[in-house]
């Protein structure tokens, strides 16, 4: 029973993560029919530059606004600078696209930061804390806070706001909502800077649990983007439940079956679940055609 | 339909070039780059079948070419098969893998093919390394035996890769001049235009599939025999994006695109290796650099790659030599 809430424990941890990278893909495709896949590279970004500024002996809170900034600014510039310039492209283009922002990143980092993990240390100790009989590490707890609170702010910038409505009036008719006055283009730099610095959070949140490097953006990403798939693209609550089921799935795996299988697993089902409904669980939501 | 003149002219460079370069590069080490390269373009012809010609996405071509590998070296490894045998299993595999994967994703479109994909790479090189009484894991494969052609020397490995180029090069231009290639490309411009003209897209799809997962096994296949080691780690996420660097850059739509893009990516890749050694401040991924910058400024750029790119040039030359506009439309309808 002690090993079932342990894992359920670790599934929610990781799944938040996936569920806020989900949720930030969701955020650009909504507005702009973009599949983002540098998304994950935000992640990295996040907790790289964290690092690299506590190094630099700045204050742990200063180092953690600095890097959301400064990787907001990477998420605008990227779609200030090269996504706008490809308004014509189809779905094939775009992937590859930011495949190759992806990659470009990721080079980059490996040419500054080299190949060599790094570590962060935790918000708070390194004492587990045990809570039911289940050890569950501060910065787990740090994670889930920050996942929930991101979720909500997201939650209710998009529903409760008037910028939330202008961004679903892009995301339903670029062109009726032009008329209205609104900037579809500034829409779009706007889901941009939201879902860079919701990565670049979930980045420097999740880094002290393991380390972090280079490359710990392309699973990130590649899981998120799974969410966002498997919850139905476009639709952000489907991809949060999503994104929460799959890191479930993968501690569970990890558990029973065997832990170098978990990704396996999760990417079996998510294929099961496409052959069964290829909108994903929850649906697509019918969004309509978007615009750069 | 009337055959273009050019047609065989450019075959036949081809030919010129591919038999005389072993026998004017006489280093040892190039001429396993050419091997190398014949091997990664039979893996971009099918992939440019799939991506230009279906106008899919597969981000996991790498998995078809690891399944080809990997089914070859066990088979002559560990059972004895002889390495002919193996190959035809190294085609079949990975073909049968192919139409499944494509029998189930055939329903899908844009993303959600490309998440599918992506996925059943990551499946398939997780499976090589956790099934490790089978494929030695992490560990990898040692052992594999060589194919006997004209010995076991670079050259004949080198002529007998080329000579599978050739076949994968003329059935896939043979297929673009054909009916089945006017269907691929109305697939392309428009699904439902092509359902209405009565051509069956998910047919067509799923055969390109399957035909890209078959020539990338033969690749893998060859590659298994060539080197003589495998581990899981070449058949991932990263080798599949090389394969759609070097298709894009080529030009997804041209199968000529396909092999020139292959050449260019290998050759920047030696250049790397060299530059690499000669300046000490480069360290990291600098393909990775070079590959992405690749991707982001051909989209921007040249969405429709080089070799059409140099075609149109050409074709505009000649239009303005010539001041026939007849010309020019005539020209156009050879892909």
């Amino acid at each position: 029973m002690t090993e079932l809430l342990q894992y359920i424990a670790n599934g929610i941890v990781s799944g938040g993560i996936y569920a806020i990278v989900a949720v930030g893909f969701i955020t650009i495709y909504n507005v702009s029919k973009v599949i983002n896949m540098a998304q994950g590279e935000f992640l990295m970004l996040g907790g790289m530059l964290t690092v690299t500024f506590i190094s630099m002996k700045i204050p742990y809170a200063g180092a953690f606004i600095l890097s959301v900034l400064i990787v907001t600014g990477i998420g605008i510039l990227i779609q200030k600078g090269i996504i706008s310039n490809a308004k014509n492209a189809n779905p094939v283009s775009l992937i590859i696209l930011t495949i190759g922002l992806s990659i470009l990143i990721r080079g980059l980092a490996s040419f500054f930061w080299g190949k060599d993990p790094f570590a962060l240390e935790p918000l708070t100790s390194n004492n587990p804390v045990s809570i039911g009989g289940v050890n569950v590490a501060q910065q787990s707890i740090w994670v889930i806070v920050s996942v929930l609170l991101i979720l909500l702010a997201l939650w209710y910038l998009m529903d409760k706001t008037m910028l939330g409505k202008k961004i679903s009036a892009c995301s339903v008719n670029p062109l009726a909502a032009k008329l209205m006055g609104i900037s579809p283009s500034k829409m779009t730099m706007l889901s941009f800077a939201i879902s860079a610095a919701t990565g670049a959070v979930a980045g420097i949140v999740i880094a002290p649990l393991s380390v972090t490097a280079y490359d710990v953006g392309v699973l990130l990403g590649v899981k998120g983007f799974a969410a966002a798939i498997l919850g139905g693209l476009g639709n952000p609550l489907g991809a949060t439940a999503a994104g929460f089921l799959l890191g479930l799935l993968e501690s569970m795996g990890a558990g029973y079956v065997s832990s170098g299988l978990k990704d396996a697993i999760a990417f079996l089902i998510l294929i099961a679940v496409l052959l069964i409904k290829p909108t994903g669980l929850f649906g697509e939501r019918s969004v309509g055609k978007g615009g750069l | 339909m009337k055959k273009d003149k050019k047609f065989p002219k450019g075959i036949l460079v081809y030919l010129l070039i591919v038999t005389l370069f072993p026998l004017i590069v006489s280093d040892s080490y190039y001429q396993s780059v050419g091997v190398i390269i014949g091997l990664h373009a039979i893996v971009t012809i099918g992939l440019c079948l799939v991506m230009g010609l279906a106008g899919q996405i597969s981000l996991g071509q790498a998995a078809f070419w690891g399944l080809g590998a990997y089914t070859s070296a066990v088979l002559s490894t560990n059972y004895g098969v002889p390495p002919v045998l193996g190959l035809i299993a190294a085609a079949l595999v990975p073909g049968l893998f192919a139409y499944l994967l494509a029998r189930a994703i055939a329903g899908l479109q844009g993303y959600y093919l490309a998440m599918a994909t992506l996925a059943f790479g990551y499946i398939v090189q997780i499976g090589i390394k956790e099934w490790e009484s089978v494929t030695g894991g992490s560990n990898g494969l040692i052992g594999i035996p060589t194919i006997g052609f004209f010995g076991e020397s670079e050259v004949g490995m080198y002529y007998l890769v080329w000579g599978f180029v050739t076949l994968v090069l003329l059935f896939s231009l043979n297929i673009l001049n054909s009916r089945v290639g006017r269907a691929y490309r109305a697939i392309h411009k428009s699904e439902i235009a092509a359902t209405s003209m009565g051509i069956d897209v998910r047919q067509f799809k799923l055969s390109a599939f399957v035909v890209s997962g078959m020539f990338a096994g033969i690749s893998g296949g060859l590659y298994a025999h060539y080197i003589g080691i495998l581990d899981p780690q070449p058949f991932g996420m990263h080798e599949s994006i090389v394969f759609i660097t070097m298709v894009v850059i080529g030009g997804m739509t041209s199968i000529w695109g396909a092999l020139v893009g292959t050449v260019i990516i290998e050759f920047i890749s030696e250049g790397l290796v060299i530059a690499s050694h000669a300046i000490p401040g480069l360290k990291g991924d600098i393909d990775t650099i070079v590959f992405g910058a690749i991707l982001v400024l051909i989209v921007m750029f040249m969405p429709e790659g080089l070799v059409p790119r140099i075609r149109t040039a050409y074709l505009k030359y000649q239009v303005k030599k010539s001041e026939y506009p007849e010309k020019k439309k005539e020209r156009e309808t050879v892909a």
